[in-house]
């Protein structure tokens, strides 16, 4: 399927604290929507309250009964509340992409079939949006294990950052 | 088996979930139910599964559609 529309995208807590750790939080103004699970917006409020001042965020919570398919996989993967919950919120909306920075939150919605990206994911998509220049965008990358709480092994940064200076 | 000694500081609140978990007789003991907590834990974010789900978004950010 080709997309032409930015996709309304489903956050988990760790994006939006990392985002705005790294003067981000901006970016996800670009989606179409951006609908923060009740779990996940307590979590950041504990965490980044500042965060949750970006106009376009929505705090919803999940209506439907929840499938027995994701209580397996979220018990599986001791899956905290706020990821559970996301995913929930994510089924409920399929054309949705959830965004996680959790590896076991990403195992469990790509399991079930959710679209999944991260911060990483949604800094790069900003120079191809025309929202970042390149050198902005490599200089935030370069920053993440000073700026932020995001934990990337320091090889995979630098793997991350030679594929975005070599993309043209 | 030579194991390691360790000191952590865990909020109070989990503490209280761990030792009573432990007092209702689902782990032998405290250092049983951290050592597969951690081992669930290590298992389910490996390095290898990171790595690839961050590659897979720089792909989605260079190169995707919307």
């Amino acid at each position: 399927m080709i997309e032409s529309v930015p996709p309304l995208v489903i956050c988990d807590a760790g994006p939006v604290i990392h985002l705005d750790e790294l003067g981000c939080i901006d970016l996800l103004s670009s989606f179409s929507r951006v609908l923060i699970p009740v779990a996940v917006w307590q979590e950041v409020q504990r965490h980044r309250p500042k965060a949750l001042a970006l106009p376009c965020l929505e705090r919803i919570s999940a209506t439907k009964p929840e499938p027995p398919e994701l209580e397996a996989v979220a018990v599986a993967l001791s899956l905290h509340t706020g990821e559970w919950e996301a995913i929930r919120v994510a089924l409920e909306n399929p054309a949705s992409v959830l965004l996680t920075d959790d590896t076991a939150a990403r195992l469990a919605a790509g399991n079930l079939g959710i679209r999944v990206h991260g911060t990483i994911g949604v800094l790069v998509r900003s120079v191809r949006q025309g929202l970042r220049t390149k050198i902005a965008i490599l200089d935030i990358l370069r920053s993440i294990p000073i700026s932020s709480s995001l934990h990337l092994k320091r090889s995979l940064l630098d793997a991350v950052i030679k594929q975005v200076e070599e993309h043209q | 088996m030579e194991k390691a000694v360790i000191q952590a500081q865990l909020p109070p609140e989990l503490m209280a979930r761990a030792l009573s978990f432990v007092e209702e007789g689902w782990a032998s003991n405290l250092d049983e139910l951290l050592v597969e907590s951690l081992r669930r834990f290590l298992e389910s974010h490996s390095s290898r599964m990171t790595e690839s789900f961050v590659m897979s978004d720089v792909q989605w950010g260079l190169t995707g559609n919307d």
